[in-house]
């Protein structure tokens, strides 16, 4: 008998389990996995009679009752409700899964039943499937946790991007799905959408910028340090490291004063008969924006330093004899040894400090923060999309539109990284260096 | 096996009825004697200075036998009632500006009072209990109660008065000084001061100084010319679509700004001044600066710190700083052409406008999440009461709304509270829009302070003209609009 001609003979076992999970196997005389799928079955059932139902439907309403705590009304809380009905789906996916997997046992034991063969025990099943999908269980724990501390995030971050929620409409008032109103706002409405391409341009520069000084800033470094005619490697190679351990935003704050009005840097100035230079005020500008990219080069050379000596000390130095020998100059050495192997190695590294800095907040909330530039529309002209997005959703509460540029970005950061790494030899040319 | 199987069950429950135990809503828990327990979040200067427990030492002494006692919320003085007070995670009783309590009044999440019914109803003005005031479906409700008002103040040290002041500077002979009364002597002075600073790159002799980003600590120049954040509706609630940063003659008063900025340094277009203020009164860079009430204590320690490198003991050094440091309000007068230059000996009464500057009233407010209601209330009626206000003031420095606190301390206390009384103070508008005036206003009011920087620098100035200001300032009520309505 084939299994085509098996599994169109469905038995009444597995009828039974297809209506009420579990029954099947207790027919099978499998009381353990009957009990556990039955309990799976009716603990479902009563969640959705206590609040699932109730959960799923909310989540198309988005509540109904206005609550009023004055008169003691508690109304519905449209965010929970998003939220609750939200993991009400994803139980019920859920509950698929482990519905399909009933089926499935129990068709599988009812051909092993019909061909004479004896069911293992529980404890014998627990063993085999031990054995045989040890992979799910070792990863069941992570990818748990990866779609609750990810996953539903980030999906529930997607959901309120069609809604209103934001504004003047905050618990209590009732939030409403608005379809793609926030994108149609973002994208056409002139004011936004000036702004928002400007801001655009300005981030894909500074993203590019910031990436490419960053990372030959600190492979040139390592180079630097890697030479055999400098002295007290460890002791040079311990400054950058200072650098990249004082946290982010006192480096920030710290250059935010050294550039202010009151600053040492214009004290300097003026005290050598100069006039003050407004570095980050709202006349700055290109200023401002050089400053950013050189203190963000500050916080991340580091960083870099340190993984291209890393890599460096990898490198298989015969080569560089035998060019030598060949009669390249070390410009052709650097171009075509170094720079390939380093770029072959860093670059998921490369891809990754592009996306950090394209969605590099700190920079600018920190040093230029609370100014609007004439030509935009809740920014300034240092912005990048990220800050735009703070404005939007936290300074002024338009939750709904935050959502939906963050979309976006995650849109245009997601392909770039994509297409960048199927297009490098790091993917393509896996085993090169191996 | 089965043994060891056992202990960690064992302990795994015991580990999980702890964990149990843990969780669940503090503010429920009562003691076994039905104690009521209140949640109080005061300011941090407050705590730091240590008048929260002397308050809290003071009711639960006083409320020990009604089973009511008052705790530390022990929450960040900002936290944001509205997203933690439904979850029953937020204070009790909280403590906070004007603006920022009837943010929540408006979602209710803080609850009307009948406050007419606390002890310190009739001591407060009216004006006080407006900023608490919302029209809700054409019915006023009033959702918190004042405890002190806030304005810009001008800090000062008296061994830096001139010495002929007396002679030369006060013209009414009323005992105070004209750079004090009005505002085209404050720049006269300052510009003397300038004038005659002979040091090495000219820094380190200046008069009034500002940081005048700063929409609150410089909003006279707008306020005293007409200019108002929100208008009105026929019901007299607040109208957030009528915008009024340029009504009346604010670029006239903006004008002012600009000649002003001219004797400051470039400190006045960002926060600088705001930072280094303490410091440089102390010492003597500065001879006034511009600051609200509860930075009193910061002055003092800066001027105490002073004293104390010149050799004199830490007390001796704060008792000297505190009989020098001097607090007045702002000239009472602006000139209604906006021209700082005049020599006020030749204008007339018409040639000036009345000083408004911006202001806030602080007060209590209860949650509409508590479940001790009527404890609440008590509380508030305790930290209202003129006891605990005459200590607040005497630790905290504040200005009391309370007329007989006022009235017993009598100067600057009492004077702030004239101010107060008589319209002098515009204060923040308690709705939830006002988050939308603060970034467009501070952006412009410091663009204008670095225009004088740019003429001096050979550039070309951005607000030459009135009418460059004028176009300007109507930007801002557009912005401010946009960042309200544009979203909605």
């Amino acid at each position: 008998m084939n299994r085509k001609t098996e599994g169109s003979q469905t038995s009444f076992p597995v009828k039974a389990s297809m209506v009420i999970m579990g029954t099947g196997q207790l027919l099978q005389r499998q009381w353990v996995k009957g009990i556990l799928y039955l309990a799976c079955f009716v603990s479902y059932i009563v969640y959705l009679v206590v609040a699932g139902a109730e959960d799923m439907v909310g989540f198309f309403t988005l509540g109904t009752v206005k609550g009023n705590a004055w008169l003691g009304i508690e109304g519905d809380d449209s965010i929970m409700m998003l939220l609750r009905g939200l993991l009400a789906f994803v139980i019920t996916v859920f509950f698929i899964g482990i519905h399909k997997s009933n089926i499935n046992d129990v068709k599988r034991c009812d051909i092993k039943l019909r061909q004479g063969g004896t069911l293992p025990t529980f404890g014998k099943a627990c063993s085999i499937f031990c054995d045989k999908k040890f992979y799910i269980i070792a990863l069941a724990v992570p990818v748990t946790g990866v779609l609750i501390f990810n996953v539903l995030p980030i999906v529930f971050m997607i959901l309120i991007a069609f809604t209103n929620y934001g504004g003047d409409i905050v618990p209590p008032e009732l939030v409403d799905w608005v379809g793609l109103d926030n994108f149609a706002k973002v994208l056409a409405l002139s004011e936004i959408k000036d702004t928002f391409f400007k801001i655009l341009g300005w981030n894909l520069i500074w993203a590019f910028a910031a990436t490419l000084i960053n990372y030959f800033g600190g492979l040139g470094l390592a180079l630097l340090l890697n030479k055999k005619c400098v002295r007290g490697k460890a002791f040079w190679r311990a400054f950058p490291i200072l650098a990249y351990a004082v946290p982010g935003f006192i480096t920030l704050l710290g250059f935010k004063f050294m550039f202010s009005y009151g600053g040492p840097i214009n004290y300097y100035i003026t005290a050598n008969g100069g006039s003050a230079v407004g570095f980050l005020d709202i006349d700055a500008g290109l200023k401002a924006k050089v400053i950013g990219i050189l203190v963000n080069a500050w916080i991340s050379i580091p960083t870099s330093m340190l993984l291209a000596t890393g890599i460096l000390s990898n490198m298989n130095t015969e080569l560089y004899d035998a060019a030598s020998i060949d009669g390249a100059s070390k410009w052709k050495q650097f171009v075509k040894i170094t720079l390939p192997f380093v770029v072959f190695s860093t670059t998921p590294v490369l891809i990754t400090s592009f996306v950090n800095n394209f969605n590099n907040f700190g920079i600018f909330y920190f040093l230029r923060g609370g100014l609007y530039n004439e030509g935009y529309f809740l920014a300034s002209d240092t912005d990048l999309l990220i800050n735009w997005l703070y404005n939007l959703s936290i300074d002024n509460n338009y939750y709904g539109i935050g959502a939906a540029i963050s979309l976006i970005i995650f849109v245009i950061t997601s392909a770039f990284s994509l297409l960048t790494y199927v297009r490098s030899n790091a993917y393509k040319k896996e085993d090169t260096y191996r | 096996m089965s043994r060891c199987k056992r202990l960690t069950a064992l302990f795994l429950t015991a580990a999980l009825a702890v964990g149990m135990t843990g969780c669940g809503n503090g503010a429920k828990e009562t003691s076994g004697d039905e104690v009521i327990t209140l949640r109080i979040l005061e300011n941090d200067t407050a705590k730091l200075e240590g008048y929260l427990d002397e308050l809290l030492n003071a009711f639960n002494e006083a409320y020990r036998d009604k089973g009511i006692q008052a705790v530390d919320a022990n929450m960040d003085e900002y936290s944001d009632l509205a997203a933690n007070g439904p979850y029953g995670y937020g204070p009790d009783v909280i403590y906070q500006a004007n603006d920022k309590l009837m943010t929540y009044a408006e979602d209710h999440h803080i609850l009307p009072l009948d406050i007419e019914k606390l002890d310190c109803y009739a001591y407060t003005p009216e004006e006080a209990w407006e900023a608490f005031k919302i029209n809700i479906d054409g019915e006023v409700y009033c959702c918190g109660i004042p405890v002190n008002i806030q304005e810009p103040m001008l800090f000062y040290r008296e061994d830096m008065m001139p010495e002929d002041w007396q002679t030369q500077w006060d013209e009414n002979q009323n005992g105070v000084a004209d750079f004090f009364e009005n505002w085209n002597d404050l720049y006269a002075y300052s510009k003397i001061l300038r004038d005659t600073d002979t040091s090495a790159n000219r820094d380190s002799q200046y008069g009034f100084m500002s940081s005048f980003n700063n929409l609150y600590l410089n909003g006279e120049f707008l306020f005293s010319y007409g200019a108002y954040v929100f208008g009105k509706n026929e019901d007299g609630t607040l109208n957030s679509a009528d915008i009024g940063m340029s009504k009346g003659e604010a670029a006239t008063g903006l004008l002012g700004l600009r000649q002003m900025a001219a004797l400051m340094n470039e400190g006045c277009i960002d926060d600088t001044i705001t930072l280094n203020r303490y410091e440089k009164l102390a010492d003597g860079s500065y001879f006034c600066a511009v600051s609200t009430p509860d930075t009193y204590s910061l002055f003092i320690s800066k001027l105490a710190l002073k004293y104390e490198e010149s050799g004199i003991s830490a007390e001796d050094a704060e008792a000297k700083a505190r009989e020098n440091l001097r607090m007045t309000e702002l000239p009472s007068r602006m000139p209604a052409d906006g021209d700082l230059s005049k020599d006020s000996a030749k204008m007339s009464e018409q040639d000036w406008v009345e000083t408004v500057v911006m202001g806030g009233v602080n007060g209590y407010g209860i949650s509409s999440y508590t479940e001790h209601r009527d404890a609440c209330i008590e509380f508030v009626n305790f930290a209202t009461s003129y006891e605990m206000i005459q200590k607040r003031m005497d630790m905290l420095g504040i200005a009391p709304t309370r007329s007989d606190v006022a009235e017993s301390s009598g100067g600057v206390t009492d004077m702030i509270f004239n101010s107060l009384a008589a319209g002098r103070i515009y204060l923040m508008p308690s709705i939830k829009a006002v988050d939308q005036i603060w970034v467009p206003a501070q952006t412009l009011l410091g663009d204008i302070a670095k225009d004088p920087f740019r003429e001096a620098k050979g550039e070309t100035p951005k607000y030459a003209s009135k009418q460059d200001i004028e176009k300007a300032i109507q930007k801002v009520d557009q912005d401010i609009y946009n960042a309200i309505y544009t979203l909605k």
